[in-house]
C-alpha cells in the first residue's frame, strides 16, 4: 500500500518535472545550449500564477491561458536580444550567459518580491481524493498532471504534424542542413526558446499551489531538469517526458523509504550513475557527445 | 623586464600592506584577505577551467572539503590545524578523482553538469549528517598553532598571500610544462589532441587534482580565519559561480586575469554589501536620504551585489568574452 501510494504520488509530481524537462530538452535539441536560466524561468511562472491569483483573482490553472503566451513572448525576446548572440560560441560562454540572465532574474525578483516565501492557497490546495482501496490522491497534483498530459500531447502533435514543428525537428537534427533546405534556423531558435520558456513557466505555475513561492525556488528545479534531460537523452523530447516521470517516482520512493532529507541526493546519484553507465541517456542513440 | 618590475613592486606593496595599514584598521585587512582568497581560488580554478577548458561549476565542493575537514578534526579530535588542512586535501583529492573518473570520458556540457551534481550531493550530505553540524554549521572558539595565537587577521593575510603566490607559480610552471601544452591542446581541439596520442582523461584529471588541492587549502585557511562555517558559506553553488565569474571578468586562461578579477569584484561586492554606494549618493546630495529612492537604496543595495554580478557576467560574455585582460591583447 505504501509502495502504491509512493508510486502514484511520484507519477503525479513527475508529470510537472517532465514538462520542465521537455522545455529544457527542446532548447537543447534545437539550439545545442544548456539553459541555466531554466529554473529561474520556472520561478517567474510561479510568481505569474501567484499574482494572477492574488491581484486578478484568476485560478492558477486557468491563468495558464495567460501565462503561456506571455512567457512564450518573454522567451522569444530573451533569445532575440541575448541568447542568439552566443549560439556559435563555446559551451562555457553559453552556460555563463544563461547563468548571468538567471542571476538577474532571481535577484530582481528578490528585490521586487522580497525573500519572504509566498503561499498560494486555493480552495483545493490541500484537498485529496480518497479511493476505496485507501489511496490518497492530491487534487492539485492530479489536476496539474492532467494539464501536463494535455500540453505534452498538443506539443507532440505540433512537433510531429505542423510545418513549424517539422522545421524545429529538422533544425534539431542538423542545423546546417536545415538552413540549406531554406529553414529560417534563427527564427526556429527563438521559437524553441519561447516554447522552452513557456513550458518552464507552466511547470512553475502548476506547482505554485503546492509549493513555497520564493525568488530562489528555481535553483533545485534547474538541477532536476538537467537530470531529466540526461536521463532521457539530451535533446530527446519523448525521453525527457519519460525521464520526468522516472525522477518523480525515484524522488517519491526515496522520500518514503529513505527520508525526505535525502531525496535530492538520491536523484543526483542517479544522475551520476546514468552518466557513468549510459551517458547517451535511456532513449538517446548518439554516442556520449 | 618592465612587466617584471611592475609585478615586483606590486608584490612588495602587497607584502607590506598590513604594516602600512596596521592592526587598527582590521576592516581593510579583512577585505584584502577576501581579495587574496578570491584571487587564489579563481587562479586555482583557472588551471582546470582556463587552461584545460573544462568548466567546473562545483569548486565549492573542494573549498568545503578543506574547510569542513579542518574544523571537524580540530573541534572533535583537537588535532593540529596543519593535520586538518592535510586531511582536507586528501578529501578534496578523492572528490576530484571520483568526479574526474565519472565525466572525463565525456565532453561538452557533461563535465559542467556532473561537477554541479557532485557538489550538490556533498552539500546536501553535509547538511543532513550530524557529525558535520548539519544546518547549524561548526563554530570554533579559538585556534592555536604551536602556541601561536591565530585570532588576529595578519597571519591569515600572509597565509592567503602565500597561497596565491604558490597558485600563480604552479600555474606559470604548468603553462610552460609538457602537461600545460597538452592541456591547452585539449582545450583548443580535443579530437586533434586525442589523435596525437594525448591521454585526455589522464591530463584532465591531473589538472583537476592540482586545482582541487589548492582550492582545499584556501578552504582550510578560510575556516581557521572565520572559525565558523556552514553549508551556505562554504559549499553553495553561489561560491562556485563567483569563483568562475572572477576568472571570466579578469580573463580566463591568463595568469593574471583571476587576480585582476578579484581586485575588481571583491571590493565592488563589499561596497554594495556595506551600502557604500548608497551612502556616497546621499553624501554628494544626489539622492536625499529620506526620499523614497534613498530609502529604497538603503534597504536593497545590500542585497544587490549578486544582481550586479549577473549584469556584469552578461555584459562580459556579450562584449568582452576574453575578459578585461583581453582588451589589452586584442592585437595578437
Amino acid at each position: 500500500m505504501l509502495f502504491l501510494q509512493a508510486l502514484v504520488s511520484g507519477i503525479l509530481s513527475g508529470g510537472v518535472y517532465a514538462l520542465a524537462g521537455i522545455g529544457m530538452s527542446l532548447v537543447f535539441g534545437v539550439m545545442n545550449i544548456s539553459n541555466f536560466a531554466h529554473g529561474d524561468l520556472m520561478m517567474l511562472g510561479m510568481y505569474l500564477a501567484y499574482f494572477a491569483f492574488t491581484l486578478l483573482h484568476i485560478d492558477p490553472y486557468l491563468a495558464l491561458l495567460l501565462i503561456i503566451p506571455v512567457s512564450f513572448l518573454f522567451g522569444f525576446i530573451l533569445e532575440k536580444v541575448f541568447i542568439h548572440r552566443v549560439i556559435d560560441h563555446p559551451h562555457q560562454n553559453q552556460i555563463l550567459l544563461t547563468i548571468g540572465l538567471g542571476l538577474i532574474m532571481s535577484n530582481t525578483a528578490l528585490l521586487a518580491f522580497t525573500s519572504d516565501p509566498k503561499i498560494l492557497t486555493t480552495t483545493y490546495s490541500s484537498s485529496a481524493i480518497n479511493t476505496a482501496s485507501g489511496l490518497s490522491i492530491s487534487v492539485p497534483l492530479l489536476l496539474s498532471f492532467v494539464i501536463t498530459s494535455v500540453i505534452t500531447a498538443v506539443l507532440y502533435l505540433f512537433l510531429a504534424k505542423s510545418s513549424t514543428g517539422m522545421a524545429l525537428r529538422a533544425t534539431s537534427q542538423n542545423r546546417e542542413a536545415a538552413q540549406l533546405m531554406g529553414i529560417n534556423v534563427a527564427k526556429m531558435s527563438a521559437i524553441a526558446f519561447g516554447i522552452g520558456t513557456a513550458l518552464a513557466a507552466t511547470a512553475g505555475a502548476l506547482i505554485a499551489p503546492t509549493y513555497y513561492i520564493h525568488p530562489l525556488a528555481g535553483h533545485s528545479f534547474l538541477l532536476k531538469s538537467f537530470t531529466i534531460c540526461v536521463l532521457g537523452g539530451l535533446g530527446s523530447v519523448v525521453g525527457a517526458g519519460v525521464g520526468g516521470i522516472i525522477i518523480g517516482v525515484v524522488e517519491s520512493m526515496a522520500a518514503t523509504y529513505i527520508s525526505t532529507d535525502w531525496k535530492d541526493v538520491v536523484v543526483f546519484v542517479l544522475f551520476l550513475t546514468v552518466l557513468l553507465f549510459r551517458p547517451q541517456g535511456l532513449f538517446g542513440k548518439k554516442g556520449g557527445q | 623586464m618592465k612587466q617584471a618590475l611592475i609585478i615586483a613592486l606590486f608584490a612588495l606593496f602587497t607584502a607590506l600592506l598590513p604594516l602600512i595599514i596596521g592592526e587598527e584598521n582590521p576592516y581593510i585587512i579583512g577585505i584584502m584577505i577576501s581579495v587574496l582568497m578570491m584571487a587564489a581560488l579563481s587562479s586555482a580554478w583557472n588551471i582546470i577551467g582556463g587552461f584545460a577548458g573544462q568548466f567546473s561549476f562545483g569548486h565549492a565542493a573542494y573549498f568545503g572539503a578543506g574547510a569542513y575537514t579542518t574544523l571537524i578534526l580540530i573541534s572533535s579530535f583537537e588535532l593540529n590545524p596543519l593535520i586538518g588542512a592535510a586531511a582536507g586535501m586528501v578529501v578534496a583529492a578523492l572528490i576530484a578523482l571520483v568526479t574526474g573518473s565519472i565525466v572525463f570520458g565525456l565532453r561538452g556540457h557533461y563535465f559542467a553538469l556532473a561537477s554541479i551534481a557532485v557538489a550538490e550531493i556533498i552539500r546536501l550530505s553535509v547538511l543532513n549528517f550530524e557529525f558535520t553540524g548539519g544546518a547549524q554549521g561548526i563554530l570554533l572558539a579559538n585556534v592555536t598553532l604551536w602556541g601561536l595565537d591565530l585570532n588576529s587577521k595578519t597571519p591569515f593575510y600572509y597565509g592567503m598571500l602565500l597561497l596565491l603566490i604558490v597558485t600563480l607559480t604552479v600555474t606559470e610552471y604548468l603553462r610552460k610544462s609538457k602537461t600545460g601544452y597538452y592541456l591547452q591542446a585539449i582545450r583548443e581541439d580535443q579530437d586533434a589532441a586525442s589523435s596525437l596520442g594525448i591521454n585526455l582523461a589522464l591530463y584532465k584529471n591531473r589538472a583537476l587534482l592540482i586545482s582541487a588541492l589548492l582550492t582545499s587549502i584556501a578552504g582550510s585557511l578560510y575556516a581557521l580565519y572565520i572559525r565558523f562555517i556552514d553549508t551556505s558559506a562554504v559549499l553553495d553553488l553561489r561560491l562556485s559561480i563567483e569563483i568562475i565569474l572572477t576568472a571570466i571578468i579578469g580573463g580566463v586562461g591568463t595568469l593574471w586575469g583571476p587576480v585582476l578579477g578579484a581586485l575588481l569584484l571583491v571590493p565592488l561586492a563589499e561596497a554594495l554589501r556595506s551600502n557604500m554606494i548608497g551612502d556616497a549618493l546621499v553624501k554628494f546630495g544626489l539622492v536625499s536620504e529620506t526620499s523614497s529612492v534613498g530609502i529604497f537604496l538603503n534597504e536593497n543595495l545590500a542585497h544587490a551585489h549578486v544582481l550586479v554580478y549577473g549584469i556584469i557576467t552578461v555584459l562580459c560574455i556579450l562584449y568582452l568574452p576574453k575578459g578585461i585582460l583581453g582588451l589589452f591583447r586584442r592585437v595578437k
